[in-house]
């Protein structure tokens, strides 16, 4: 799985609360996602058996709203989340200490 | 209606008719889930003013046209095989030519068009003929079109594939118009989800 800046958006907002279930609109919101970069995402996760997906049970005081469908990571797919971040930001991070290093704030005296 | 109301019936439709690039599996799960996600839109008292919203939910039907096409490609590369067993009994892999291939046959298609009408217009030096090659021109699209059409079709009506090809042929553009209203069947559309109901 390769870590594309969409998808560390969607990781870091389903590992923000990994037990709450995230509808999609919830999730497009969240990561400012288009619906077209969603979904295909979600699907693939759920291919990869990463993240599950079960329909909310109907509810009485839905108000006659439609049952939506619940994404939420798996043990598994916690696990993966929190490795691929955690590398994820640790070049990052790097780069942007050592860029500091190198190059001095403009205005100071070196 | 209200505009919520409409907004609503139009992404419904958009998704509905997004649905039917889904294999058939899958289709009717995916379009009960978008198609919940649209009241979750328009009841977003965050996004204003209220036709904003609209616009939210044409901009997400946008998203799930692409996301459909691109479960159904997904879908399709995983299970190629099986979708043309004629084409594997060969050791031949069967494959969609490539994009340089079509630039290359549209761009031969094409020239012979454009040298098409120069011989034409150095046939016919006089002004006076050119409604008259209009015609012809439209007559001869007209017939590629139902040609296309009738190569393109998995059935025709009443007369084998190539008989009416002859009858386009033959009779510009008449046969043509015959074969549309005749013998053409539109295409079976995949039933869009959630259309059974009365």
């Amino acid at each position: 799985m390769k870590l594309t800046g969409p998808l560390e958006r969607v990781l870091r907002v389903m590992l923000s609360d990994p037990t709450a279930p995230h509808y999609g609109y919830d999730l497009m919101k969240a990561a400012k996602l288009p619906s077209g970069t969603l979904y295909p995402m979600l699907a693939r996760l759920q291919q990869e058996g990463l993240v599950d997906a079960e329909w909310e049970a109907q509810r009485e005081d839905a108000g006659g709203r439609p049952p939506r469908k619940y994404y939420r990571l798996t043990a598994d797919g916690l696990r993966v989340a929190r490795i691929e971040l955690a590398q994820a930001s640790s070049p990052v991070t790097a780069r942007v200490a050592r860029r500091g290093a190198t190059r001095p704030v403009p205005g100071s005296t070196q | 209606m209200s505009q919520a109301a409409r907004a609503q019936r139009i992404g419904e439709w958009l998704i509905r008719s997004d649905c039917c690039r889904l294999p058939a599996d899958v289709r009717a799960e995916r379009c009960r889930e978008w198609i919940a996600e649209l009241p979750v839109i328009l009841g977003d008292q965050s996004i204003r003013p209220p036709f904003v919203r609209t616009l939210r939910v044409l901009t997400f039907c946008a998203g799930i046209s692409r996301a459909t096409r691109q479960l159904s490609r997904a879908t399709r590369a995983g299970s190629r095989p099986a979708r043309n067993p004629k084409w594997q009994t060969g050791a031949r892999q069967a494959r969609p030519p490539s994009v340089a291939v079509r630039t290359v046959v549209g761009l031969v298609i094409w020239l012979v068009i454009v040298f098409g009408v120069i011989t034409a217009l150095r046939a016919h030096p006089d002004p006076h003929d050119w409604p008259f090659l209009l015609i012809v021109a439209l007559a001869v699209s007209f017939d590629a079109f139902c040609l296309a059409d009738i190569a393109r079709a998995a059935q025709v009506r009443y007369l084998p594939k190539w008989a009416w090809a002859l009858i386009c042929l033959i009779q510009s553009p008449g046969g043509g118009i015959m074969y549309l209203s005749i013998g053409h069947i539109s295409r079976p559309r995949p039933v869009p989800p959630g259309d059974a109901k009365p």
